[in-house]
Parts: C-alpha cells; sequence; structure tokens
C-alpha cells in the first residue's frame, strides 16, 4: 500500500506492506535516532511524535501515520539543545541507545510545564528503559536543564 | 593540568544525546539480511533437512556446516561448540542454518518452507540431572571444569556452632539496549566485519579460524555489552562473515530482542552450600563451600567463571580452615557466559547471605558478626596468600557502617522496614596469571599537529573509555584532554590491548597508556606550556625519529601463580565495597522497595569522578534487578516469554537514592566497572531479612516469595 506522510516536515511516500512497522520506515528514510531496543513499546527507545504525541514508533503500523506529521529527535535539535547539554554534563549518557528516546522524553514533559521534582521526573520515564545510568543522572540532568 | 581525577564531560555525550551516532545497525548499508535458522530441540540428532518444493529458493542464500572452508569450532577455551551443528544439537536454537536475502519478507518465508527432522532424545536441563548424568554430555561425568583447594587445617575448638544452608542464584540477562548486531563488508572477496562487540581481537581469532585467511575486525558503536558481547560476538560475526562469503555481498544480522534473550549468552545460575563453624561470638573457624554452576550446552567462558566463584567464595574473611569444591557442568540449555561480576556476585551473595545467617542463629548484629571476621596482618585468603588489602577493607566498613548509621537503623526494626549490608572485593583484571597470558601492549601515535592518538583493543561500550583513556594519556603528557583522541578498534590498526572485560582498561590498559605517554614525553624534552609543547612538537618531528610509543604488559615480579595448586595471588588488585540497603515490605502487594541505597567503594584513584558514579549507580541498579526483579522462566530447554514485558528490569520508579561514595582515593586505579554488580543482592536480602526476620536464600526475590515467607 501507499502512505504519505511528514517526517520533520517533509514529504515522505513509503509503498510498504500495511503491517510493516513505523519504527523500520521512519529508520529506512534516515531517522537513525529511532533505535530498536524491544519491539514491544516496553523500552522508548522507538520514541517519535506523531501529531504532536509521543509514541512508541514500534508500536505502530503504516497506515497509522498516514497524512500524520511525524517529528523525530533529527527534526528537533534546536528545541531539544538544552536538554543534550544538560545530559552530557551531567553524566546522563552512557552507552547511549536509550538516549535519544530519553531527551525525546524529557522534552514532551518538559514542554507540558512537567514540575522539576524528582519523584515527578521519575515517575514520566516509567515508558523508558536505561541499562547503563541506573537513571540517577537522567534524572538529575532533568532536573537542571537550563530554561 | 591534571586531569586524571576531574569530572570531564564524556566525549560521545554530544553526539548519543543528538542521535547522529551511528551504532551498527544506522551504519549506511545496501545488502542482503541474514538470519539463522535454530533447533527446536533441546538434545539429539539432526536426521533430514526438507526445501519445501513448492517455494521458490532461487536467490535464498543457504549455508550449512559443509560451507565451513575452515574449522568449525567457535574456540574460547576449548574447541566443542561448532558454528554451525553438523549431526547433533545440544540445546534449543542452536544454529543449524543461515539464510540471506534482500528481502526481510523472502527471508520469513523461506525460513517457513524448511523443515528439519530429528532424532530427540532426553535432555538434561538441571544441574541435579547433569551431576547424575543422566546423559553423557561431556567428558566422563558433565564437568567442564572442577576445583578445589583446601587451606589451613580442620580447627580442633570444642563447643562451636554450625550451620549448613544451600543459596542459590539464577540466569540473569545482560539486557544491553542495543541488540546483537554484526555487518559484514564484501570488498573483491576479502571480508570486513564492523559490530557490536567488546573484544575485536576475540572475534578476529574466532574468524580466522573459521575462515583460515586473515580478517579484519571493526568495532562500532556499542550500546551496552556488561559481559554479553564478550565471547557471543564471535558466533554472530562468523553467520554474517560466511554468508558475505557465500553471496559475494554485504551481509547484515541484527537480533531482535526475543531471539536476543532467547539465544544468547546469560549469567550463570549457581547453587552454593556454606557449612561453617564459628564461636558464639561469630568468629569463623571453618568454611566449606560447595559450588555449583551450570554453563549450559557448551565450555565457552564457564572455566573462568568458576575461577572466579573460588577466589570470592569466602570473601575477604578470616577463616582458619577453607574448603572450595566447584564444579562448572554441562546442560541442554544455550550456553551461559561473561556477565559483569562474571562468577563474583553469585558467590557473593552466597558468603553474605551466609554471614547474616550466622549473626541470626547467635542472635548478634549482622555488622558485629563481620567486624570480628575482618581480616588482620597475618590473614590468608582463599589461595593461601595473604590477604593485603585487611587496612583498606577495615576502613571502609567502619566508614560505611558509622555514615550509613547502620547500626541505629538495625537495631531499632520497623515493620515494614529493613536494613542490610554486603562486605565484599571483587579482583580485577584476570584471574591469576591470565594478564601476562594475554601480553597486552598499547600504542600511541603523535601527529603533526601535537595532538595524540591513542590505538589500542580496548572499546568503548558506555562504561567510558573513549574519555577516561584520553584523561590518563593526556595527565601523563600534560596536555588538555582535547588533545588526545582514539582511534577506532580496528583490527588492522590498533595494538592488541587485550579484551574490554573485568574491570582491566582503565587498570591495565591505561596504566600501560601512561609508560607510551611517558615514553613519548622523556623524548620530547622539557616543555612548560603548551606553546614549549608544541615547540618541543615540531622539533622532535624534524629529527625523524619515531613517531609512535608503546608499551606491553609485565607482570609484576611479586605476582606468583600455580594454576594446579590453585595457589598465589589470584589478583593483582582487589576493589572493594560495603554496600547498605534499606528496603521497605509493601504489606498489601508484598513489593519490594528499596528505599535508600549506600554504595561505599574503594577502588584507588578515580580518573573521572562522574563517569565512576555513574558506572556504581548502573551496577548497583543491575544488582537490584538482580535481586528483586530479573527471572527467565525456562521450560523444557527454552526461554519461557524472551521479552522485556516477561523480563522485567528496573525503571526509573524503581530506583529511588543511591548515594555513591569513594574512599581510599590514592595509589593506583584498582578496576571499577564489576565491583558495583556484586554487592546490591545480598544487601537487599539481608534488610529484607531483617524486616520479615526470615531468610531469603534465591533470588530473586519477587512478591510471590515475599508472600510466602509472610505466611
Ligand atoms: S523498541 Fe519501541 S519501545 Fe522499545
Ligand atoms: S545509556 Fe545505555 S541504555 Fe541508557
Amino acid at each position: 500500500m501507499q502512505i504519505t506522510c511528514t517526517i520533520n516536515g517533509k514529504v515522505h511516500r513509503f509503498d510498504c506492506a500495511p503491517e510493516s512497522r513505523v519504527l523500520d520506515l521512519v529508520r529506512e528514510a534516515g531517522m537513525t535516532s529511532v533505535k530498536a531496543g524491544c519491539g514491544e513499546g516496553e523500552c522508548g527507545a522507538c520514541s517519535l511524535f506523531v501529531n504532536g504525541r509521543l509514541v512508541n514508533a514500534c508500536l505502530l503500523l503504516a497506515p497509522q501515520i498516514q497524512d500524520a506529521e511525524v517529528v523525530t529527535l533529527e527534526g528537533l535539535q534546536e528545541e531539544t539543545a538544552a536538554i543534550r547539554e544538560s545530559f552530557a554534563e551531567h553524566g546522563a549518557v552512557q552507552c547511549g541507545f536509550c538516549t535519544p528516546g530519553f531527551v525525546l522524553r524529557a522534552y514532551d514533559y518538559l514542554s507540558h510545564g512537567g514540575e522539576r521534582s524528582e519523584e515527578a521526573i521519575k515517575a514520566a520515564l516509567d515508558g523508558n528503559l536505561c541499562r547503563c545510568t541506573g537513571y540517577r543522572k537522567i534524572v538529575e540532568a532533568i532536573v537542571k536543564v537550563k530554561s | 593540568m591534571g586531569v586524571v581525577g576531574e569530572s570531564v564531560v564524556r566525549v560521545d555525550a554530544a553526539a548519543k544525546a543528538d542521535g547522529t551516532l551511528r551504532y551498527t545497525d544506522d551504519l549506511a548499508f545496501d545488502g542482503l539480511y541474514g538470519v539463522v535458522v535454530r533447533s527446536e530441540i533441546a538434545y539429539g540428532k539432526i536426521r533430514s533437512i526438507t526445501y519445501d518444493p513448492a517455494f521458490d529458493f532461487s536467490g535464498i542464500v543457504i549455508v550449512d556446516h559443509s560451507d565451513i572452508e575452515g574449522r568449525n569450532a567457535n574456540v574460547v577455551l576449548t574447541d566443542d561448540q561448532p558454528f554451525l551443528a553438523a549431526t547433533r544439537v545440544r540445546h534449543i536454537g542452536e544454529p543449524i542454518l543461515l539464510l540471506a536475502h534482500r528481502s526481510k519478507q523472502r527471508l520469513r518465508d523461506a525460513a517457513a518452507h524448511i523443515t528439519i527432522d530429528y532424532d530427540a532424545q532426553e535432555p538434561v536441563l538441571s544441574m541435579e540431572e547433569s551431576l547424575a548424568c543422566k546423559q553423557r554430555l561431556y567428558g566422563e561425568d558433565n564437568v567442564f571444569k572442577a576445583i578445589h583447594t583446601v587451606k589451613g587445617s580442620v580447627p580442633e575448638a570444642e563447643g562451636l556452632h554450625s550451620l549448613d544452608k544451600t543459596y542459590t542464584t539464577p540466569h540473569q540477562e545482560q539486557a544491553y539496549l542495543e541488540p546483537q548486531s554484526m555487518v559484514a563488508r564484501y570488498n573483491g572477496g576479502r571480508v570486513k566485519i564492523i559490530g557490536s562487540m567488546q573484544c575485536p581481537f576475540f572475534v578476529e581469532a574466532a574468524l580466522e579460524g573459521l575462515a583460515g585467511e586473515k580478517i579484519e575486525v571493526e568495532q562500532a558503536p556499542t550500546g551496552g555489552g556488561f559481559g554479553g558481547k564478550e565471547d557471543y560476538p564471535s558466533l554472530i560475526a562468523g553467520y554474517a562473515y560466511l554468508l558475505c562469503k557465500k553471496a559475494g555481498q554485504d551481509v547484515k544480522i541484527v537480533y531482535d530482542r526475543e531471539e536476543d534473550i532467547a539465544y544468547t549468552t546469560k549469567r550463570h545460575p549457581s547453587k552454593l552450600r556454606y557449612k561453617s563453624r564459628f564461636d558464639s561470638m561469630g568468629k569463623l573457624y571453618a568454611l566449606e563451600v560447595e559450588i555449583i554452576i551450570d554453563g549450559g550446552a557448551y565450555v565457552t567462558l564457564s572455566p573462568v567463571v568458576l575461577a572466579r566463584c573460588v577466589l570470592h567464595a569466602a570473601g575477604f574473611y578470616d577463616c582458619g580452615y577453607l574448603r572450595i569444591d566447584a564444579r562448572a557442568v554441562a546442560t541442554n540449555t544455550p550456553p551461559n557466559g561473561a556477565f559483569r561480576g562474571f562468577g563474583a556476585p553469585q558467590v557473593l551473595f552466597g558468603i553474605e547471605r551466609h554471614m547474616d545467617d550466622i549473626a541470626r542463629a547467635l542472635g548478634l548484629s549482622p555488622a558485629a558478626v563481620r567486624e570480628r571476621n575482618l581480616p588482620g596482618a597475618d590473614s590468608v585468603g582463599v589461595s593461601g596468600v595473604p590477604i593485603t588489602e585487611h587496612a583498606r577493607l577495615r576502613a571502609l566498613f567502619e566508614t560505611a557502617r558509622r555514615e550509613s548509621g547502620f547500626d541505629a537503623l538495625y537495631d531499632v526494626p520497623s515493620p515494614h522496614r529493613g536494613v542490610g549490608m554486603a562486605l565484599f572485593m571483587h579482583g580485577a583484571g584476570y584471574t591469576g596469571v591470565g594478564e601476562s597470558m594475554l601480553a597486552s601492549s598499547v600504542s600511541i601515535a603523535l601527529e603533526s599537529d601535537g595532538s595524540v592518538e591513542i590505538r589500542v583493543g580496548s572499546v568503548e561500550m558506555g562504561q567510558g573509555t573513549l574519555t577516561a583513556l584520553p584523561q590518563i594519556v593526556a595527565d601523563a603528557l600534560a596536555l588538555p584532554v582535547e588533545m588526545v583522541t582514539c582511534r577506532t578498534p580496528n583490527t588492522a590498526e590498533v595494538a592488541d590491548s587485550g579484551p574490554t572485560v573485568a574491570s582491566r582498561t582503565v587498570m591495565i590498559v591505561g596504566r600501560l597508556l601512561a609508560q607510551a605517554a611517558s615514553k613519548l614525553k622523556t623524548a620530547l624534552g622539557d616543555y612548560d606550556s603548551p606553546d614549549g609543547y608544541r615547540e618541543a612538537v615540531t622539533r622532535y618531528r624534524q629529527s625523524g625519529a619515531p613517531q609512535q610509543f608503546g608499551a606491553s604488559y609485565e607482570q609484576p615480579a611479586d605476582i606468583l601463580w600455580d594454576e594446579d595448586l590453585f595457589y598465589g595471588n589470584g589478583y593483582e588488585a582487589y576493589g572493594l565495597g560495603c554496600y547498605i540497603a534499606e528496603v521497605e515490605v509493601d504489606p498489601v502487594d508484598y513489593r519490594v522497595r528499596v528505599v535508600r541505597f549506600d554504595a561505599y567503594n574503594d577502588v584507588g584513584q578515580v580518573v573521572n569522578p562522574m563517569m565512576a558514579e555513574g558506572q556504581v549507580e548502573g551496577g548497583v541498579a543491575q544488582g537490584i534487578g538482580y535481586a528483586l526483579f530479573e527471572r527467565l522462566v525456562y521450560e523444557t530447554g527454552r526461554v519461557r516469554s524472551p521479552r522485556f514485558s516477561d523480563y522485567t528490569l528496573p525503571m526509573a520508579p524503581d530506583l529511588l537514592k543511591i548515594s555513591v561514595r569513594f574512599l581510599g582515593l590514592e595509589g593506583p586505579s584498582l578496576g571499577l566497572g564489576e565491583l558495583p554488580m556484586d554487592g546490591p543482592a545480598a544487601a537487599v536480602a539481608n534488610a529484607l531479612g531483617h524486616v520479615l526476620g526470615n531468610a531469603f536464600d534465591a533470588l530473586p526475590i519477587t512478591p510471590e516469595t515475599v508472600e510466602e515467607a509472610c505466611r
């Protein structure tokens, strides 16, 4: 089937099977910040925005992005600059495989006016897995993002 | 300009955070995808392989064992494991065929049209069945390796108490977030391997045996390893190689999460029996330990894991008579391998639970019993040599006990809250004379602009190599850290600095790099400013003298090791830990929450405090996962539900306050990566014992086991 959507503001057309995962489509389109960590909605490594909502690309099928506006970390570099800097400065990045997902999660959280408390941030991170950091430095980095 | 000891920001942080860093699966690729067709049975013979005539297999690249030109053996320590099964399979998921095609859909369809028939035999699925020789899987007795060691003599003291307890630990999945992935690039008949790995030179050696030709291996940015990418990548690299060679095209293999959990190596499960004798004050007189670990279907690294079990089985406690009988056994389950801690987390759970059991048997405090058994200047360890760390260990223990307020917390138990302790050590580097056998070497190169390039096979997999090694070299040369970089680990271009395992990168490789850097410094002569440095570089380069400087490992003269007697210095040095956990049990749903965790460490000099803290926090999280969350259920030799939705990892809300302290900062760096995995499980289990007055002898401790203990 034919799927048309915008990714980071540019129109993309996919000729794909209806059961194709959005995760694979956007990666094939070059958006490799979207990572395949678990393939079942548990880790958040494949996070991206669809029509403004942060979702797991591994759980979406191609028809679900028909006519949608898809935005990945590649398209949010300016908006996430302060978050990324805070992650680097506070040691929140180790192997880095989870990091794009966490950066988008933090961006979503903060841009919706999320409270800068450790407890609230921990709760907001519930859908993202990190096996390296023990989360403490990620939480700290989000608390301390310069606004 | 001492950059060692400063929290320099990781050099790779920006590219990781903005998503531009290319991991293996992100690399530009125009070739075939490869998949592995695996055994459906745990044990038996392959009777036949049928390709459905109704399916068009043309265009599908198919590889079986007969395509292997070199040796069909993945040699780690022995050669028992084939790359592809020829006639016999020994575990579910054992690779039999490889397929490649440009379309992933065609590949799946092709795999579905292949039928493998077996003569199935009764598999051996437990350590007990293995020892009873239900089937003969390996040697005479199914034992991959046995280690027996006795130290001291049986105590003659009268009226000693005794305790006989068994502890068990389960499989644990490394769960690096990036699954195993490998690309083989075809270039005019030669193959270059690029992938996610800890040990490029291990992969190179394994492939050269398989291929019978020289192969270049390059590490791609690696999304976590924790031991899971130590030995396993040799297999998947072999599969990519074989398909690439036969197809004459690039081939990529990326495991999905289920395949990764189900068939790659895990932490060895263990069964640990501790029999002790002690006086009424809790002083140990005798300790007999029986260790059995499940190696799975092939030897892989089990003998070395077992040696590490033995060397850590009694902790550093002083004990007049120590006897250890340890065996690694074969079963028809996927082979187990390296995982952060490498055998130590299992036995340290055993000994640290046992110390609490002794305390409980006598009605004493666990801290008092540990204190009574701290080693002194004349205490001898399990391998017969003095415990030279005794003073550091005591200092660490006393600080942790005092600063955490352990005694006060312990003396006033609350109905739902408890506190527990673990005191432990971790040998850094290879066991015994392993380091001298590796004969690691390093190289640094002086570039024309005065910058320095490090050329070693040690890899970045998240722990900070790309930042810590430049810090060490920059420190030795009195340069800003930006002046030093690491070349991508590629076996054709860097020195073989040994594998990135066993917390050896900073301790061993870092030390060698400091030596190489000081050779460069001597060659350059005096300089006392950045400008002076540049002038010295220009002068030196004009002289035409060598631009590369190296150093190789030489065993310190006072290290001795006798493998047969299991006697000598098990390790060059040990990191030390004293971890305190406070837990709360929810009386309604029996969930356990770790409400506070204090990790006191002595790892000598810390190169980068921020990264070191991150290592400890991450290790503690894995240790808490091992204690409370992570459970793989095997059914007839197969992981049931190999998914993150069933194999629960700790998430952010599960981890409360972890506080990290480093003591004993002077002296050389001792290796830090593995230590924090060793203590948490025992500390958490002991804390639960404190709340519930019950022993938690088996990991993981789930709400079901807590509920049972509360009945
Ligand atoms: S890959 Fe989509 S949530 Fe893990
Ligand atoms: S940094 Fe490795 S998984 Fe988060």
